[in-house]
């Protein structure tokens, strides 16, 4: 038989990938996705590089494209953190989406109903948002401790009950007066708006909760006993336990900072966005699911969910201009994140392993 | 490296004001949906007329943006605005007031108009497109068509607007067949086949033989079907999901408000300065709204013969309700609610601000009414 000369794949494992080995695998599937919606683009008959060139210019070329990121990437933000706190210690919530939504009636409360003086209104807000969030979350940990429910299930179905009393109230006790029937409740007098920059929308008490939240669990993480015990229990429930790591105790804290967290989000949603609280759907654009996806891109680096949360204001920035500029479908969002995420789950097989070429007989 | 990264701006900056030198010479319009513009309702008929706008006037060019969620709706209009630059911005849901009110301010050389709100301004608008009186001519034909004495409803949510649907379908059920009842279920979302499957097959379950609702799909309409019972259509003609089943329905000229209100704005009779006062509310008479399973059939031949004397009575109230005196109106008293109160006096007609606000169920009405007042 002729022997043929020919190279072949080798595959490595690789541990513990440099920063810049992971900046860089994602940078390329990123880039690599986008090359496929280039294809869509043109099933559209719709130029790839004009398309691109508009994102550019309408996402990060002007300071208003930029303001509308930040603005977008501010629940995800918060969300983000948190939920990467969670899948640290391997305790999967899905329910960040019902924890905005419980922080936000909370903070509905205390904008429309509390009895509090105007100086405090907006911190007290902010902590009961947090509090609602967080009892939101217990919930389902004392399930978890109690009688063993696996907390996919539970976090998940909070999330539909938390939808439903956020319709009850604003269809029952909290329908506003001034809005003709409509299932809204009344605008939350001025002094409760949060701030904006200049003429943005960025309500940037909220972005700076985000950002020293971000710092927190990144100082927690490293520096601290829990920590410690969150990265222990995340690895091994087992060892944990000959450790004398209480796994309960352990999650009881992780989800009170991060159904807090989402509470704070779903606080300033309402507080700095809406100004009311309206259709739970409308409330949050589903930004504790998206959360799911910033938290894990961030691959357990808390300081890297603010890239990664602005990456989906930007991509959520896109899908509008495609749509206004170039009559694309709505759903285009969904297939740029669908494709994108495609890309970087993919990618993961080339974090954990190298590939070289060799010469091979 | 430096060099190439200027020529690429000037680049950018060339295409962009080429992109902005374009549009300055038609009246450019842009159209904001709160759904998906293949819905087969609300937001599909505003899209009908959008493209009877565009073929109809050389002189417009238009734009839109679908399923815009409400916090959304300020940075779609800046981006209107300012990139696209639309002069007449028509946002077509009421959540969307909040937006287009604060939009207006920023914008004050920019047309606004806000559909089914209530907030004017000197350069912001509203308009409506109503089907009270529509759904109350279904309702004389629903009343004449059922044998158990129940009519289904199948209601999208308990606010003022679907309220006054139901309580005008149902004082036309009344008026023909006064033993019979409407039984409502919410499914608390304006498009959602499967809460509205879920509700009809309820509602079958109840005893109802016939069925209306206010929902942006057809699925009433196949369930009812698939059942053999009748069913009237809502928004888009859907004669054609079910040509043996579909009676008639309720249908939407938009093309009819938007031809007006841009050919005013064309002649320069509005302008940025006086829409504070510019509110439309269409009804039968203004052409705006249509009874039919499709657009030229009030009635489904097939279903003729099974209305009798109805069927008259339908084309009369039809010819009172187009004529531009409005000879006969639904809500004219003595109307009573549910509870026993009267709700519009004897020989009142209700106004324009009662059935906006209206909360009450009329005499007829069966199941749970969320902000019911005492």
């Amino acid at each position: 038989m002729k022997r043929v000369r020919m190279r072949r794949l080798k595959v490595e494992k690789r541990t513990n990938p440099s920063a810049w080995t992971v900046f860089c695998i994602s940078l390329v599937s990123i880039l690599l996705a986008f090359v496929v919606i280039g294809f869509i683009f043109l099933g559209f008959g719709i130029n790839p590089l004009e398309a691109y060139l508009e994102i550019i210019i309408e996402t990060v070329g002007n300071s208003y494209g930029l303001s509308q990121i930040v603005w977008q990437s501010i629940p995800l933000l918060l969300c983000g953190v948190g939920l990467l706190l969670a899948f640290k210690t391997s305790f999967w919530n899905i329910g960040a989406e019902g924890q905005l939504l419980m922080g936000a009636t909370a903070a509905t409360w205390v904008a429309l109903f509390s009895p509090l003086p105007e100086p405090f209104l907006i911190p007290a807000a902010f902590i009961l948002g947090f509090a609602g969030g967080a009892v939101w979350g217990l919930l389902s940990t004392s399930l978890r401790s109690r009688f063993g429910i696996n907390e996919v299930i539970t976090t998940l179905m909070m999330n539909y009950i938390a939808s439903n009393i956020v319709l009850y109230l604003i269809h029952g006790p909290w329908k506003g007066e001034t809005m003709r029937g409509f299932a809204y409740t009344d605008q939350f007098p001025e002094s409760v708006w949060l701030p904006t920059i200049g003429m943005s929308d960025i309500h940037w008490p909220t972005l700076l909760l985000g950002l020293f939240a971000a710092v927190c669990v990144f100082f927690i993480l490293n520096r601290t006993r829990l920590g410690y015990e969150v990265k222990v229990v995340g690895q091994s429930p087992k060892a944990a336990r000959y450790a004398g790591i209480s796994y309960f105790k352990t999650i009881f804290y992780v989800m009170v900072i991060s159904g807090g967290l989402a509470g704070l989000a779903g606080a300033g949603e309402v507080l700095g966005v809406h100004h009311m609280l309206r259709h739970s759907d409308q409330v949050s654009l589903g930004y504790g699911y998206t959360a799911i996806i910033v938290a894990w891109l961030a691959r357990g680096n808390p300081l890297i969910v603010i890239l990664t949360s602005l990456l989906f204001g930007a991509i959520y920035v896109a899908g509008d201009v495609l749509q206004l500029s170039f009559n694309l479908p709505f759903q285009i969002v969904n297939v740029f994140t669908g494709l994108i995420l495609f890309f970087l789950i993919s990618s993961d097989t080339l974090l954990k392993h190298k590939l070289s070429f060799r010469k091979g007989e | 490296m430096k060099k190439a990264v200027l020529f690429a701006l000037c680049l950018v900056f060339l295409l962009t004001g080429a992109i902005g030198l374009q549009a300055q010479d038609k009246l450019k319009v842009g159209f904001i949906y709160v759904g998906p513009i293949g819905d087969m309702g609300w937001t599909h008929a505003h899209e009908v007329a959008r493209r009877i706008v565009e073929d109809t006037f050389p002189w417009v060019e238009t734009v839109y943006q679908e399923s815009v969620p409400e916090a959304k709706v300020e940075g779609v209009i800046d981006r209107m605005v300012r990139r696209e630059r639309c002069a007449v911005v028509f946002t077509t849901s009421f959540g969307f007031w909040e937006g287009t009110v604060a939009a207006a301010k920023k914008y004050p050389d920019t047309i606004f108009a806000h559909c089914s709100g209530f907030m004017r301004a000197p350069n912001l608008a509203t308009y409506m497109a109503d089907f009270y009186q529509i759904y109350y001519l279904n309702g004389l034909m629903a009343g004449a068509l059922t044998k158990s004495n129940k009519v289904g409803y199948v209601g999208a949510f308990p606010i003022p607007e679907v309220k006054r649907h139901i309580n005008a379908f149902t004082m036309g059920v009344r008026e023909v067949n006064p033993k019979a009842e409407v039984h409502v279920r919410w499914i608390e979302a304006w498009f959602d086949p499967a809460k509205a499957k879920e509700a009809t097959n309820s509602l079958i379950d109840a005893g109802c033989d016939v069925f209306a609702f206010t929902e942006d799909s057809d699925t009433v309409v196949q369930v009812a079907a698939e059942n053999r019972m009748p069913v009237f259509g809502h928004y888009s003609p859907m004669y054609n999901s079910a040509p043996d089943y579909v009676v008639s329905g309720q249908l939407v000229h938009w093309e009819n408000f938007y031809l007006d209100f841009l050919s005013k704005v064309h002649a320069g009779y509005y302008t940025s300065k006086n829409l504070e006062n510019v509110d439309y509310w269409d009804l039968l008479k203004e052409g705006s709204v249509e009874v039919g399973a499709k657009f030229g059939m009030p009635v489904n031949p097939k279903w003729k013969s099974r209305l009798g004397k109805t069927y008259d009575l339908v084309m009369e109230r039809i010819a009172q309700m187009s004529d531009f005196q409005m000879v006969f109106d639904p809500f004219t008293g003595p109307i009573y609610s549910r509870k026993g109160a009267v709700v519009v006096p004897v020989g009142v007609r209700a106004n324009y601000g009662h059935l906006l606000s209206l909360e009450y169920a009329v005499k007829g009405v069966v199941g749970s009414w969320p902000g019911e007042p005492k």
